[in-house]
């Protein structure tokens, strides 16, 4: 399984895809919502995004938005990963098509429970 | 609609308990903040992030360069690149700010817009009363925490003489 990280901070993006990683899933990384959009164009269309909500260029909820608008990605499964956590950001950003939502700071065990719940956890695999 | 000052919306106790679970988190489970009033150094650096909305202010973490780069390490244990570079300090640095900061924010009332972290000297504080502190050490390193009011704007046109 593929997974785009999509983060502005490089060391929240090493954290999350090496958690990924060990878990399995191959992993591409993007600093802001329009890289993560390019490279999903150019052909990196992943089972699993892994989206920090405040990030230059394009934030979070505007990527979520982008990729929910295109059918061709329906089948994408979209976490929301940030410090946001107010009940109404949460509210906006599942209504807007985000699957899950995980507050950092996190553990791997917290991903992993996540991905169980979505079903993208191979069961032969840990972390 | 302007929120109280911080004081009244948050304690020192709270804002410790927050540091406690993201250092546990970002820096490893056997990691703790000591609650300890420590002397900072002279030279300094700060992690912040602003937030804005009842209550306007930042969420500021400083400590000494050198603990900067330590942090860093820790952070990036699991996952390190092969050669740590200033780049790296700065934005894993700004990001534990920002893991405070978006944790902070959510006890304080909304709604409410976390900034971008951003790494520098110290930003300017508004009034005590709108300042919440705590001094920790962390592996014999001092650091601050402070949630601080913004500084009062700066309004150019009331120096101006009147026509």
């Amino acid at each position: 399984m593929r997974a785009l990280v999509i983060d502005d901070s490089r060391a929240m993006r090493r954290i999350v895809g090496g958690i990924l990683a060990g878990f399995g899933f191959e992993v591409e990384q993007a600093g802001d919502g329009q890289q993560a959009l390019d490279a999903m164009h150019a052909g990196f269309v992943p089972d699993l995004a892994c989206i920090d909500w405040n990030m230059p260029v394009m934030d979070g909820l505007q990527y979520v938005s982008a990729v929910r608008s295109n059918p061709a990605w329906r089948s994408v499964t979209l976490m929301m990963v940030t410090t946001e956590s107010e009940h109404g950001q949460i509210v906006r950003a599942l209504a807007a098509g985000a699957h899950e939502y995980l507050i950092k700071p996190f553990t791997a065990d917290a991903i992993g429970d996540k991905l169980s719940l979505l079903g993208l956890l191979p069961t032969e695999v840990t972390a | 609609m302007t929120a109280p000052p911080i004081t009244e919306l948050i304690d020192a106790g709270t804002v410790q308990g927050i540091a406690d679970e993201v250092w546990v988190a970002m820096l490893g489970e056997d990691e703790f903040l000591v609650p300890l009033p420590a002397e900072l150094p002279t030279e300094t650096v700060s992690a912040w992030v602003s937030v804005s909305g009842p209550w306007n202010g930042a969420v500021v973490l400083t400590c000494a360069p050198a603990t900067a780069e330590e942090l860093t390490r820790f952070v990036l244990q699991a996952h390190p690149p092969e050669l740590l570079e200033n780049g790296d300090v700065t934005d894993a640095f700004g990001e534990l700010a920002n893991v405070l900061g978006g944790n902070v924010k959510s006890l304080l009332p909304g709604p409410s817009k976390l900034g971008l972290p951003e790494v520098g000297t110290t930003p300017s504080a508004g009034s005590p009363v709108d300042t919440c502190r705590v001094d920790a050490v962390w592996r014999g390193h001092p650091l601050s925490i402070t949630v601080q009011g913004a500084a009062a704007p700066v309004h150019p046109e009331r120096n101006e003489v009147p026509l």
